[in-house]
């Protein structure tokens, strides 16, 4: 039954998994593209210069490369679930319904996960030919929190999504436009060193919010 | 579970509204703190002191006021070229002949703020070539770092290119360098007169100056004084070329690295804290202006050339938290969360408690408003409790986190 309960997660997010991670990968080489042509026209000593001390980040393209991702996954795999109340039948199933939503929520952070994975894993593979990593780790340090509020974003648009008041939807969605923000203060590479741990502890604690929800849900709120 | 759910959705949204609330009041009721630009006087000996307190005043420390001429006049060596056009420039000062060319020759401004040591700082360096022959520096073909040895790497082929790595490893060994390097202090641009390589400390907290000349290591110790740890060393390109750097101490003291012989001479201050505040250091024919700016409060010290202390002065001024918009706001927020801060570089969750009782009042009022909106939907006040501390606690904040995600299903 949970095998089904996966499959059936997997057909609704299967096609906009595989078209996004395709598209991250196209952002990914067109990023490596722009430094090939940089590099080209700047020489490529003149290019780390300004990566190490004038504040190019020349990963910057990707910013909002995972949050697109965490946003498309969440509707494509809540929003059918809306239409007219079709959660409503996975509550009737003999399952909890708690773990019902927390396998849901699962699948979908592991499909999440594995994309960003596969991108991470192609920039450093990528970014290895042209830099050492003395400029490959600080990037990276930045492009933690763009990921994680790729996760952040997944978990607070599921929120949304099943939330059954339009006031409420509101109210989630006036706290998710003061939180996301946070992953992408402007600043130099690496700035966020101090605070990633903090907001990898945030967003792993946010994954079980779709509970809440799911609870108003079943009770029957309108 | 669910209940669980509950509490983390209001701790993300009481970080979100903790963050996003002081931003918004400050936005709108934040008022400009005009400090006053402090300098020294080798005209008058004393402080002249530049305010804009809606009009430019001019004025110093005994309160008398000058007009725009007049100021400029005492600082002759600040409004050199003024004085020049006009015509005013003194002959000599204090025994001193004021040749416009020796007058620019020792002038040097240096400005450390403490952002610029709390930040992420590069571990790859361009090592220029010292004695190039050629007028204009050139950016290097490769980078260095000091690991387990010192590397570099070409940027064209992002290879190591050992036979150089070698060749200054070698010699950093011969001298006795400890690896791998702690920091490593240079201006890595080809935007200065010339090149004096980078100063570097060592994992032994010994200093040394590295640099290229002909392609070859120049490799020289500076001999330290026993346990002496520095913050941060800020090497300077100054006309006069006599120091290599100004080197800031764990213990707050400030030194000069002197070019050639490679000595160290302590400015007779006390408590300079490049972390905590900004520091400038204005030097002219005469003087040395050590100035340290903080939130609220600027303090001047004045030098000779020797270094011995020739005046000081101190100014402070109500900081925004003593203003009318910073109390209010410390009523509102019993915390002001921010993920910047004016002293770093670094993002975090950098708290300010409030400084006022004023702030419990008003969480207690709104606790109490929760009170009274838990007994109008006649929800169990047992069951509603943790609600009402998370209020007291947080205040507005809280207020707004626990609505926006009622628990009035919880019983």
């Amino acid at each position: 039954m949970w095998k089904a309960m996966i499959y059936k997660e997997w057909l609704k997010i299967r096609w906009f998994t595989i078209l996004y991670a395709l598209l991250g990968m196209l952002a990914v080489g067109y990023l490596f593209l722009k430094v090939q042509h940089d590099t080209t026209f700047n020489q490529p000593n003149n290019y780390w210069n300004l990566i190490l001390f004038k504040g190019l980040k020349f990963f910057s393209p990707l910013k909002f490369i995972p949050l697109a991702g965490g946003l498309l996954v969440a509707v494509a795999q809540y929003f059918p679930e809306t239409v007219n109340k079709r959660i409503k039948l996975t509550f009737h199933l003999p399952f909890n319904e708690n773990k019902v939503l927390l396998c849901m929520m699962g699948f979908g952070s592991c499909c999440l996960l594995a994309v960003y994975l596969i991108l991470i894993t192609l920039f450093s593979g990528i970014a290895a030919f042209y830099f050492p990593s003395n400029i490959i780790l600080p990037a990276l340090v930045s492009l933690i929190p763009w990921f994680l509020a790729g996760f952040s974003t997944y978990y607070l648009v599921a929120l949304i999504v099943l939330e059954p008041v339009w006031k409420f939807r509101f109210l989630y969605l006036l706290v998710a436009a003061t939180f996301i923000p946070l992953f992408f203060i402007n600043g130099s590479t690496a700035a966020y060193q101090p605070v990633n741990i903090t907001l990898a502890v945030l967003t792993v604690l946010l994954s079980i919010s779709l509970l809440f929800s799911g609870y108003r849900f079943r009770k029957g709120e309108m | 579970m669910v209940k669980l759910s509950r509490y983390i959705l209001i701790l993300i949204a009481i970080t979100g509204l903790a963050i996003a609330l002081p931003k918004l009041y400050w936005i709108a009721f934040a008022q400009p703190i005009k400090s006053p630009f402090v300098q020294y006087s080798a005209v008058d000996h004393d402080f002249m002191i530049l305010r804009n307190e809606g009009e430019t005043v001019f004025t110093n420390t005994k309160g008398e006021t000058f007009t725009r001429e007049e100021y400029e006049a005492r600082l002759p060596f600040v409004y050199t070229r003024q004085l020049l056009m006009n015509q005013t420039l003194p002959d000599s000062l204090n025994g001193e002949e004021m040749d416009p060319h020796q007058i620019s020759k020792y002038r040097s401004i240096f400005r450390l703020k403490p952002e610029d040591i709390r930040a992420p700082q590069p571990s790859l360096f361009p090592l220029f070539e010292s004695q190039s022959g050629r007028v204009n520096l050139e950016m290097p073909e490769d980078f260095f770092r000091i690991t387990w040895r010192m590397e570099f790497i070409n940027a064209q082929t992002n290879q190591i290119n050992e036979e150089k790595s070698r060749m200054f490893s070698a010699v950093l060994y011969k001298r006795g360098f400890q690896f791998p390097a702690t920091s490593i202090n240079g201006i890595p641009t080809t935007l200065k007169s010339c090149d004096e390589g980078y100063l570097v400390v060592d994992s032994a907290n010994q200093l040394f100056h590295i640099k290229m000349v002909e392609g070859k290591p120049f490799v020289r110790q500076v001999d330290l004084p026993e346990g002496l740890k520095f913050k941060t060393v800020q090497c300077t390109d100054n006309s006069d070329k006599l120091y290599y750097a100004y080197l800031f101490s764990e213990d707050k003291h400030l030194y000069m690295l002197t070019q050639y012989d490679y000595l160290l001479e302590r400015f007779p201050v006390d408590n300079i804290d490049p972390e905590k505040h900004e520091i400038r250091i204005y030097g002219d024919l005469l003087n040395f202006n050590v100035s340290v700016l903080g939130e609220g409060f600027v303090r001047s010290h004045i030098f000779d050339r020797n270094l011995n202390p020739v005046d000081e002065y101190s100014e402070n001024w109500p900081v925004q938290s003593q203003r009318k918009e910073g109390k209010i706001a410390a009523a509102l927020f019993p915390v002001q969360l921010s993920m910047t801060d004016p002293n770093s570089e670094f993002i975090n969750f950098y708290f300010q408690p409030s400084t006022t009782y004023y702030c419990f009042a008003a969480s207690l009022l709104l606790a109490f408003v929760q009170f009274i909106l838990i007994r109008k939907r006649k929800q169990k006040l047992l069951n509603q409790l943790p609600d009402i501390l998370i209020i007291c606690l947080t205040g507005i904040v809280g207020f707004l986190a626990v609505n926006f995600f009622p628990n009035k299903f919880f019983s």
